[in-house]
């Protein structure tokens, strides 16, 4: 089916002016992916998210850095400095014909330009702004500097995270990678956006959303907070596994491919899984005394944990490839996953079955990448890349001049003064 | 004033806007707290004989018996909404739920790919109920693709994603994520998606199927990492990768590591007096902030040295620059480095347990993250709120979590229209409540 059959995303006819940098680009691609029209607004020569590696060929270039290759999908991009008069002019005006403003400054900043939400309501009374900001728009620490490590760290991820004693002596906390306070902050921004959207639709107002990336951390540590608020716990790091507030059996276990395996045994064992875990394991000639009756006395499972996870499991595990493992326990009622590199994802049978992986035209290169796909299935209003993320100010002449109304001649202008 | 009494005299977003929700665990329970806190007006089903979530509780106060109504991670994880009992798998109980089906806006459940078409409620039936439902599936790998009928936890989810990989130290096993971050983030996925599949209902008049999937969402958390691969070929099971908490691995070659730019120092450092959680993050993004760092170290003559003038040199040279931060870190509290650094604009915070952030966070105090509310079984106990603030229909926890069934009359009876006949039947004949287990000194009421 062609592009032109299937029917719009469930956010077309929406559009958001994105002023944002890693803090809330994946907002906005969350909203353009779902097919809102999304216009990134970048500073003259490009919001610098565009200098994070890696590139394409590993050759620095605003137009080829890979994380903003992912981050900005489905998006259209200008380029406008807001500190001119000319720039703050243009931007009013496109305020005016927004749904969403979303920007990342730091507090106080657009209001300083004269474009805070109070001067862009009265012209546009039914417009959202999200103010998505390191710890929000007040308190002590609203000014505070931060990063991803540093989010991960205060939020309390990394308070969580590490390894045993036992594996890795003296480890540090450690903060898992990948940019996930950013995810976070975005994830709560997207879902407070959209609530005052639905709100819209039945009362006409907009309205105006503050949003903090540190809350948002500080509440995806799961039970780490109710473990303290209700019993005074403070948890225990352990490797590849859930804190706790005493040890538990290790669930991590090395495959013979030198790839680890995550195999939990759901409620602890027990008579029944033992029996499920030996035809499993004999399978492979490797149930080990696993079949022996005395395994149906739930006390002698008891007495045995360690000798069945760190001997007949352990061997099991280690005698076979982490896939086979992985696919041969799922298949069975196992709970069990291989650690995979994300790079395995790519032959990932099921992802294919979905139609995971997205070919993305890059036609100024003529040549196509492949894009991790859509987090869900809307089966009446499909989610899709519309486009590969802007060149920068690519959308200059497309949005400025044929839907703004410069005249051509306004935006050599503008270029001549560096407002866009 | 307490933010709820500030807030209570304003309109919700999502005030008329009815949720069924089948959902247990945490992921399903995480998203429809929030549509809750949204003003949506939730409406927990659950069986205590299948139940999972309120039991097994490690969460319960010591001094409580372990029950139903007693886990803490449950009530935070449940607040703003009602509970129905019912025994759905009763055609009595089937009956009751597609009525409530039919007055609702948003179906939303987490269970294993089949289970809710096996009750005769899959997305055709749920159309024929209500033609314009929002159904959200919130499955492990979807209901579509081969594995549709694996199983996850958030640790499963996030190992075969890919997620796990990114955290560690390199040369160790993974360090992974030590909670179930795809439960939190599933969660969010699955709010999300509601809200979507409502706006999209209010313009279109359309509802659809929602396939949303642990597993899945989970990918897209590594684009860089992955388009590195697609695009350029690199794999991420390299040397130096994951490199701990450092942008770059020293003695490894020099790629960026997908968490920010590449720069040094980018670590976690001992604090006085060195316990168990007293660590500082400190972050130069420059050669600028490197010399910030430097004045508040006290301008050691270790730190003038050539060597760590630039930021090639520092990565060079991480190993002894972090060596010589820590001597420093260790002779101030994690609290006072972090005042100390963010006085002159670097950027340093410190790692905080669940303990530092309700008792000594001053930023998520100012912000009223954490608020007491009355439980009737677990008394008065703090509660985790939205991290944003709408100005027009703010989001706030309106109801502690429910007792199990707490709401069962009022939503049969007053919702649905059943008689107080009906209801009594349904104690007696097992529908709301299995006729073989003690009933809650609540409940009497209701079968009496």
């Amino acid at each position: 089916m062609t592009d032109a059959q299937t029917p719009p995303g469930p956010l077309a006819g929406l559009r958001m002016l994105e002023l944002a940098d890693e803090k809330g680009q994946f907002c906005g691609k969350l909203f353009a992916d779902l097919g809102a029209d999304v216009i990134k607004i970048e500073p003259p020569g490009g919001e610098r998210t565009r200098k994070l590696g890696p590139f394409l060929d590993d050759i620095p270039h605003p137009d080829r850095s890979l994380s903003f290759w992912h981050y900005n999908t489905s998006k259209r991009g200008i380029t406008l400095d807001l500190q001119t008069a000319d720039g703050s002019g243009i931007f009013r005006r496109l305020a005016a014909t927004a749904d969403v403003v979303l920007e990342t400054f730091r507090p106080g900043f657009l209001a300083s330009l004269a474009l805070g939400y109070e001067t862009l309501r009265p012209t546009n009374p039914s417009l959202i702004l999200c103010s998505l900001t390191p710890f929000g728009q007040t308190g002590p620490w609203r000014d505070y500097l931060s990063s991803d490590l540093l989010h991960m760290a205060a939020g309390g991820e990394m308070a969580s995270c590490g390894y045993d004693e036992a594996d890795v002596p003296n480890a540090p906390p450690i903060s898992p990678g990948g940019g996930n306070a950013w995810h976070m902050g975005s994830h709560y921004a997207y879902m407070a956006i959209m609530a005052a959207l639905v709100y819209r639709q039945v009362a006409g107002t907009g309205q105006y959303i503050d949003v903090s990336i540190h809350e948002a951390c500080a509440l995806t540590t799961e039970s780490a907070i109710p473990n303290y608020i209700y019993r005074g716990e403070v948890l225990r790091r352990q490797t590849g596994r859930h804190h706790a507030p005493g040890p538990t059996p290790r669930t991590q276990f090395r495959a013979k491919d030198d790839i680890y395996v995550t195999a939990l045994i759901a409620g602890g064992l027990n008579p029944r899984n033992v029996k499920n875990l030996a035809e499993l394991m004999d399978g492979y000639d490797m149930a080990g005394d696993l079949k022996d009756p005395r395994y149906q006395d739930p006390a002698f499972v008891t007495a045995n944990t360690a000798h069945i996870i760190d001997d007949v499991l352990a061997n099991f595990i280690a005698s076979l490839p982490a896939e086979e493992v992985y696919h041969a326990a799922q298949e069975r009622g196992f709970t069990w996953g291989a650690v995979r590199a994300p790079e395995a994802l790519l032959d990932d049978a099921h992802l294919h079955d979905r139609g995971f992986w997205k070919q993305v035209e890059h036609p100024e290169l003529g040549r196509s990448f492949i894009y991790p796909g859509e987090a869900a299935i809307y089966n009446g209003s499909p989610w899709r890349i519309s486009r590969r993320a802007p060149l920068v100010g690519e959308h200059n002449t497309e949005i400025l001049c044929s839907e703004l109304g410069l005249s051509r001649g306004e935006l050599s202008v503008l270029a001549e003064n560096r407002v866009i | 004033m307490p933010l709820a009494d500030k807030t209570m005299s304003q309109p919700q977003a999502l005030a008329n806007v009815r949720v069924v929700d089948f959902s247990w665990v945490r992921a399903g329970p995480w998203a429809t707290r929030w549509l809750g806190a949204l003003g949506a007006e939730i409406i927990k089903i659950e069986w205590p004989e299948t139940e999972r979530g309120r039991l097994p509780s490690s969460t319960t106060p010591q001094h409580l018996e372990v029950n139903l109504n007693t886990s803490g991670n449950f009530n935070d994880t449940n607040v703003n909404k009602k509970s129905l009992s019912l025994n759905v798998r009763s055609p009595k109980g089937l009956e009751i739920v597609k009525r409530l089906i039919a007055v609702s806006d948003i179906v939303i459940e987490n269970f294993s790919s089949r289970v809710l078409q096996k009750w005769g409620l899959g997305y055709a039936e749920l159309c024929k109920i209500k033609p314009d439902i929002v159904y959200v599936s919130m499955s492990g790998y979807g209901h579509t693709g081969r594995n549709h009928h694996y199983t996850t936890f958030g640790p499963v989810a996030q190992a075969a994603s890919g997620l796990t990989h990114l955290s560690g130290l390199p040369d160790q096993p993974p360090a992974g994520w030590g909670w179930s971050y795809m439960d939190d983030t599933g969660g969010m996925y699955g709010a999300m998606c509601a809200l979507t599949g409502l706006y999209h209902r209010n313009r279109t008049g359309q509802g659809q199927h929602i396939d949303q999937a642990q597993m899945v969402s989970s990918v897209p958390l590594n684009g860089p990492s992955l388009l590195d691969f697609t695009v350029n070929g690199r794999g991420s099971r390299r040397a130096g990768f994951p490199p701990g908490n450092r942008a770059h691995w020293p003695g490894t070659p020099l790629v960026n590591n997908y968490r920010g730019p590449t720069v040094a120092p980018h670590n976690a450092y001992r604090t006085h007096p060195g316990d168990y959680n007293d660590w500082c993050v400190i972050v130069c993004h420059s050669d600028d902030e490197w010399r910030r760092l430097v004045r508040v170290m006290g301008a050691p003559a270790w730190a003038a040295a050539e060597k760590f003038a630039t930021v090639a040199g520092r990565l060079r040279h991480q190993q002894e620059l972090d060596d010589r931060i820590e001597a420093w870190s260790l002779t101030l509290g994690k609290y006072e480095l972090t005042e100390r650094c963010q006085a002159e604009s670097v950027r340093a915070l410190p790692v905080q347990s669940a303990e530092d952030r309700v008792e000594h966070d001053p930023q998520l105090r100012h912000r009223q993250t954490y608020q007491a509310m009355e439980h009737p079984a677990l008394g008065v106990h703090k509660v985790q709120n939205a991290p944003f603030s709408l100005s027009e229909t703010p989001a706030y926890n309106h109801l502690p979590s429910p007792l199990i069934g707490q709401h069962t009359r009022e939503i049969v009876e007053d919702l649905l229209g059943y008689s107080r006949q009906d209801v009594r039947e349904g104690f007696t004949d097992g529908t709301f409540w299995p006729t073989n287990r003690d009933r809650f000194p609540y409940m009497e009421d209701m079968a009496r």
